[in-house]
């Protein structure tokens, strides 16, 4: 029995640029795309003012999404919302996608992860000096005293690629450990059947990959990628919320990190 | 072997082309999602809102309109009430002066039939009387002259008996 840790399949190269590489997220990347617009399209074709079933659910979702983020960020950046919704949607449909087996979960690629966590990153510094200022925010980094400033440099860093890298840990551990239980489910099955003569024991199924797995899989996918998707998109809230106070503040705030 | 390893990418490593795919998808999911599906059921949202709230004020001036076309319906009501009163009171008072004024005329007319009726009773009585009294006073004469057969001097005798019908005339 083989069992292999691997990152997602190569597809191909396109030899360019020093080599694009297409990889089971590129393609992953791309379903999701299509199948969140698609979804969208057909969910949002017909608007009435007096909804249908899926109109109301689907408005349910909207308004649940623009009272997080007024609660988390504040009134003054509802316009933050389709962003975390768009982020949010990416990562749960990321997630979730790698239960079919045919596609590779979007968020088990580190790639994936850290280049939303740079957005993030990218979104809270260029909010930071357009609403308080290079140098201020500059200065920033020097509070509460001077001794402190190599330390908020290192948190500043480190704030992407943790975000990244528990949204991939989560999702890619979740998915070695399935890989390790069919495993040795397989294994398992085979120790059940071994008593059999050998032409017959290895036609048989491994029958202990049969159900149990979909448990792990409520737990390792579903739930996991649900709070996964959750805890990116309130990162990314407080985060870009800390960095856009309300108007009518006036003190521009040193963000603490 | 070493084919079939490299054809995967590391576990834990950084895809420098898979980050601007990211990147790429993130962009134009966000475009794509803002455009149909966040902003239209957002503003379906808000505009349904905004029509219930219309609803409502609406509803509410409704309302007030209604309270005060009903006051002023009811002061109509009772201002329509104080004049026909004023009607009725103008009318009946019309109609008693009418009709104190036809009993006056009635009484005038009966009173005066009444004075003419007297009067010609008294001329008949007063033209009977005098009938009466030359008769008798012929009679009279007659009588005595055939009584005395004497020839009486009739003025005398007339003046005498005159006298005489007027104190009878005036017991009767």
């Amino acid at each position: 029995m083989d069992l292999s840790v691997t990152g997602p399949k190569i597809y191909f190269e396109i030899p360019i640029l020093g080599g694009i590489k297409i990889t089971q997220t590129t393609v992953s990347l791309l379903v999701v795309t299509i199948l969140l617009i698609t979804l969208s399209y057909f969910l949002t074709r017909k608007l009435t003012k007096r909804p249908g079933r899926m109109q109301v659910v689907v408005e349910k979702l909207v308004t649940m999404l623009y009272n997080l983020v007024e609660d988390t960020m504040g009134k003054h950046n509802l316009k933050f919302a389709p962003y975390i919704g768009t982020l949010f949607l990416c990562s749960i449909f990321g997630t979730l996608i790698g239960m079919t087996q045919i596609f590779r979960s979007t968020t088990a690629d580190l790639s994936v992860t850290l280049a939303w966590a740079l957005v993030t990153t990218g979104l809270v510094w260029y909010h930071n000096i357009k609403n308080f200022g290079f140098l201020a925010w500059l200065k920033g980094f020097t509070e509460p005293i001077v001794v402190m400033t190599p330390m908020n440099i290192v948190s500043e860093i480190a704030q992407p690629i943790s975000m990244a890298f528990r949204h991939f840990g989560n999702v890619a551990g979740g998915s070695v450990l399935t890989a390790l239980i069919y495993a040795a489910l397989a294994a398992l099955s085979n120790l059940l059947f071994s008593w059999l003569p050998e032409v017959i024991a290895t036609v048989m199924p491994p029958i202990f990959q049969a159900g149990i797995p979909a448990f792990l899989s409520i737990y390792f996918d579903l739930f996991s990628g649900f709070v996964q998707a959750l805890v990116f998109s309130l990162l990314t809230m407080v985060y870009v919320g800390g960095a856009c106070p309300p108007p009518a503040e006036e003190n521009p705030s040193a963000k603490a990190e | 072997m070493n084919d079939f390893l490299n054809a995967f990418e590391g576990f834990v490593g950084v895809n420098f082309w898979t980050m601007i795919f990211a990147w790429i998808n993130l962009l134009i999911l966000y475009l794509v999602l803002r455009k149909i599906l966040f902003k239209p059921i957002k503003n379906m949202i808000d505009s349904r809102q905004k029509e219930v709230d219309d609803m409502y004020d609406e509803a509410e001036s409704s309302r007030r309109d209604a309270a005060q076309m009903k006051a002023e319906y009811e002061e109509k009501m009772k201002h329509a009430e104080e004049e026909s009163e004023d009607i009725l009171k103008k009318a009946v008072r019309k109609a008693q002066l009418r009709e104190e004024e036809i009993l006056q005329e009635a009484n005038e007319k009966a009173a005066r039939t009444l004075k003419r009726a007297e009067e010609q009773v008294e001329l008949e009585k007063k033209r009977a009387i005098n009938e009466v009294k030359d008769e008798v006073s012929d009679m009279a004469i007659g009588i005595a002259a055939a009584v005395i057969e004497r020839d009486v001097d009739k003025k005398e005798h007339a003046a005498m008996i005159d006298d005489f019908i007027r104190q009878m005339g005036e017991t009767v």
